[in-house]
């Protein structure tokens, strides 16, 4: 896709989206925010973790540093504010960690990746515990629906913008060369760590700034629920299942698994999960690229 | 003193656990790179089992263990031929093997985990077993947990020495250090696999087992044992089970001292400051020569 038609079609979601909160009812526009949010969480992790082949679950820990963020500035910082400042120190955290940690391949990184949500969800249970003497926070003041809706729009649509961007860059071509060799790509000249560091931490931007946006919907936040690991799990899935190679391919089961989860979560959860297992299951050994895969494979052989 | 001994003998049992568990994930990533995510939901099938058999059919679940064993050696089979195997066929090189079972691994967590959930509800479940206390070097213990220990490292050392001092041991080792090679050598590693396969599976409910008679359960027990003995693994170094051993005992010794001198809720975070430590200072393991 050409930049000019990648704008053309971003610019045409928008207008298409934005007025959405005066059209829909508050179920179905609660449905919308939640296939917005994974799209923004399945695309930007696919832009480090889809290209490069690391699997990183630690989006959940970024998602729930920015809820942290609007939740312990709930008083002192408007919400404008919150979200960006939530994707940054998400950005930093992760680029910390992935100094010390992006060296590590395969289930060392997953896990380890795993592990920070947990760290961090520890260490800040046990701050809150500590020091501040609670379990969980109650956000007072919410903003009104159509701006959570709308932000949370934004982010999204600059998720899926900037990936297609950075596919374009130089950025975008060591991270690809990183996927295919990272010991050729180091011997061509591409300061890896640094790539690495970089794109992982830009993918932690948009984890952190949606977790800051979608706090606000829970009016009670504790480590457990903006913690939660089946965040990541689910974003992973959902990427792979798509196609974490592409960018289409993440949106699109993004809404698909959105409303699935939202009709069969909650009425079935244990049957739910077990059928998302089998499912990963059966489409690693079957088709390990994704849907998109098909679609291509497809697209090859009619040209 | 007292302290410093109950506090390092409270430790070495659960390092003993520990090891149990490791060892069976290191044979399964030392042999293909299958790194079996599920291992800590297998060891949580193995408590259930036991729990079962001492709850309805009133037996004794020392007696039980080998029972244990030899049904998730069965399932370790039947997991391997139904998805790794595959995996292991069609995956172009060893790193891809790695990341596509870690997802299938991934996968089975959610399905046996939930599996288990619908089957016995998220309640948390137990039985009284052997909990007399003992005197052991003038601090008090109760049974079970020294039972439990010595059954720990007893497979654990038997295992070793399988691997050690058999034919079969050596074969595994070989096909540890470069499956390839063993395979031109003429070890037979399409049947080894499974085989090795459920092995660790088996150590897993072994473990599992022995937990269920100290601890209670529930469905999602497995999952921190998973990570824990991926951090043995770490700091015994891979395709090491003498290491996986003697890593366990030390993080079971880390934590116990660790909790007792801060507090209980930072026990995970120990496990990772040693985990991201020994990653970055010694990447082959503590013990690599």
């Amino acid at each position: 896709m050409s930049a000019r038609s990648a704008i053309l079609a971003l610019l045409a979601c928008a207008a298409v989206l934005a007025p959405l909160p005066w059209l829909l009812s508050d179920f179905l526009l609660s449905l919308a925010l939640g296939c917005l949010m994974y799209v923004g969480l399945t695309v930007s992790w696919s832009m480090f973790c889809g290209v490069t082949n690391y699997l990183s679950l630690a989006t959940a820990a970024f998602f729930g540093i920015g809820a942290y963020v609007t939740a312990w500035g709930a008083d002192a910082l408007p919400y404008a504010l919150a979200v960006p400042l939530g994707g940054l120190i998400a950005a930093a955290f992760a680029a910390l960690v992935g100094a010390a940690v992006l060296h590590l391949r395969g289930a060392y990184f997953a896990v380890i990746t795993f592990g920070l949500g947990e760290l961090v969800r520890l260490a800040i249970t046990y701050y809150e515990k500590t020091y501040e003497g609670t379990v969980g926070r109650i956000i007072a003041s919410q903003p009104e629906q159509y701006v959570v809706y709308l932000t949370v729009l934004v982010i999204a649509l600059a998720a899926v913008g900037v990936a297609f961007a950075v596919r374009r860059s130089r950025l975008g071509l060591a991270l690809a060369g990183i996927g295919a060799d990272e010991e050729r790509a180091r011997t061509l000249g591409v300061n890896t760590r640094r790539i690495k560091v970089v794109a992982f931490s830009l993918s932690a931007f948009f984890a952190g700034a949606l977790g800051a946006a979608m706090a606000v919907r829970w009016t009670y936040i504790d480590p457990p629920t903006v913690f939660n690991p089946f965040i990541g799990f689910q974003t992973v899935l959902i990427a792979m299942v798509g196609g974490a190679q592409t960018i289409v391919g993440p949106i699109l089961s993004s809404i698909v698994f959105s409303l699935l989860t939202e009709f069969l979560r909650l009425r079935f959860p244990y049957a739910y999960l077990i059928l998302l297992g089998t499912l990963l299951i059966v489409l690693v050994l079957y088709l390990p690229g994704g849907l998109a895969s098909l679609w291509s494979r497809r697209g090859s052989v009619r040209a | 003193m007292n302290l410093w001994l109950e506090l390092v003998v409270s430790g070495l049992i659960t390092g003993g656990i520990y090891a149990v568990v490791a060892i069976g994930l290191n044979l399964q990533y030392g042999l293909m790179r299958i790194m079996n995510i599920s291992h800590g939901e297998f060891l949580m099938l193995g408590a259930y089992l036991t729990w079962l058999a001492r709850t309805v059919l009133h037996a004794d679940p020392l007696a039980f263990l080998p029972v244990v064993a030899l049904a998730l050696f069965v399932a370790g089979l039947l997991v391997y031929r139904l998805c790794f195997y595959r995996i292991t066929r069609t995956a172009p090189t060893v790193e891809v093997i790695e990341a596509r079972s870690l997802l299938v691994g991934f996968g089975l967590m959610f399905l046996v985990q939930n599996a288990a959930y619908l089957a016995w509800g998220a309640d948390l479940r137990g039985y009284s077993y052997l909990t007399d206390p003992v005197e052991l070097l003038g601090v008090r213990f109760s049974a079970n947990r020294l039972v439990v220990f010595a059954f720990a490292v007893g497979a654990s050392l038997a295992l070793l020495a399988v691997l050690r001092w058999t034919l079969l041991g050596k074969a595994v080792r070989a096909m540890m250090q470069s499956p390839t090679g063993a395979q031109l050598v003429g070890i037979d590693t399409a049947r080894l696999h499974p085989v090795v396969f459920g092995a660790g599976l088996a150590l897993a409910g072994v473990a599992g087992g022995l937990l269920s008679m100290i601890y209670e359960i529930s469905p999602s027990m497995g999952e921190p044992y998973t990570v824990t003995a991926l951090i043995v693994i770490t700091l015994g170094g891979l395709g090491s089970a003498l290491g996986s051993l003697l890593g366990g005992f030390l993080l079971g010794v880390i934590e116990a001292l660790g909790m007792h001198f801060t507090s209980p809720s930072l026990k995970m975070l120990l496990s990772y400051s040693v985990l991201i430590a020994v990653l970055l200072l010694r990447p082959r393991g503590l013990f690599a020569r």
